[in-house]
């Protein structure tokens, strides 16, 4: 049983490449620190919703971005999406680096389900999408989706024009 | 290699320093593939097994309790991941490859005699139950006493023991089989 033990405690060669694989997947996920909704996950009640909201909140958008004065950072954008279950909503998108963390880009429950939020986004093309409890990605369903897809999960394009 | 304690590189990755998780990849790479290759028989499996092993304590690495003992921690990762390639490959009902950890570990300069041995060893360790080989190799060749087994592995140190024991009673017998040939 020794010489079992001795021969099984011999090292195991790797490839020589582990490292570099292991570190190029960790880059990847250290730029996508979220757990991805699933494309085969059945669709949650609130995507259901959220599609009835689209129209009520370009409306909503259409109203109040005109009277909202541009600030050095963008110009304000509200987000907003309709999750009645949801705790959390956050925007993310490549005008806040995907950080879902950011404060700015929380999303505030505005009653019904109702969740939005206002922020200064920059003038030009973007991509972003919400946020939902810390893991559920879930792209705009009041805006456009991109042609490409970052992370391999559909995304929202923005545009931001640069006069008001 | 950096020399620092565990602790310090799991902090210097939750502070954003993403590269010195390849620090930890060198120290327990070796270890993990070991491991991996003996439980699941083949290097494609043992690879990715790792892999994922690795991504997925980087993901939760804000959820090691004890980053002094990172190690452990991977490792119960890693020893997870295994059940659950185990379980997966079964159901595909894959062939063993019981040769391939045999290739890998072969030397040139070892006679084909001694291959051959190491050959016949991989064979009886796939002979085994999954659970009595994962009980044989975390006590004999990792080294772990039954207590940390049983942390790591949520089962019970008597259901342990006998796994184990039935693990050396099934390996003397098969290997005896095989030198009285």
């Amino acid at each position: 049983m020794d010489e079992l033990v001795a021969q099984l405690r011999r090292p195991v060669p790797l490839d020589r490449s582990f490292d570099t694989r292991v570190m190029r997947a960790i880059r990847t996920v250290a730029r996508q620190p979220l757990r991805m909704i699933s494309p085969l996950m059945p669709m949650p009640k609130w995507r259901v919703w959220s599609a009835f909201a689209a129209v009520a909140a370009g409306m909503l958008a259409v109203a109040i971005l005109p009277a909202m004065k541009q600030t050095q950072q963008g110009r304000p954008v509200q987000f907003v999406l309709v999750a009645p279950a949801a705790r959390t909503v956050q925007v993310v998108g490549d005008f806040n680096g995907w950080d879902a963390t950011h404060a700015a880009y929380a999303a505030a429950n505005r009653g019904g389900g109702v969740w939005s939020v206002t922020a200064p986004i920059p003038p030009g093309h973007h991509r972003y999408a919400f946020l939902v409890d810390d893991s559920l990605w879930v792209p705009d369903p009041a805006a456009p989706r991109v042609a490409d897809e970052d992370f391999g999960k559909p995304n929202s394009a923005l545009v931001v024009e640069d006069t008001p | 290699m950096d020399g620092s304690a565990d602790a310090l590189i799991v902090e210097r990755v939750l502070a954003g320093d993403v590269e010195a998780f390849a620090i930890l990849v060198e120290r327990y790479r070796d270890r993990c593939a070991r491991y991996a290759m003996h439980m699941l028989g083949n290097r494609e499996d043992a690879d990715e097994v790792m892999q994922d092993a690795f991504v997925r304590a980087y993901r939760s690495l804000g959820r090691c309790e004890d980053p002094e003992r990172f190690g452990a921690w991977l490792f119960r990762i890693l020893v997870n991941r295994c059940r659950t390639a185990g379980a997966r490959r079964a159901r595909r009902a894959r062939t063993f490859l019981t040769d391939e950890t045999a290739l890998l570990t072969a030397s040139e300069e070892h006679p084909a005699e001694q291959w051959a041995w190491r050959e016949e060893i991989e064979r009886a360790l796939a002979d085994l139950r999954p659970e009595q080989r994962e009980a044989f190799l975390l006590k004999y060749v990792e080294g772990l006493g039954y207590d940390e087994m049983a942390e790591l592995t949520g089962v019970g140190v008597s259901a342990l023991k006998m796994r184990a024991m039935r693990a050396c009673d099934r390996l003397r017998v098969l290997l005896k089989e095989v030198r009285s040939a």
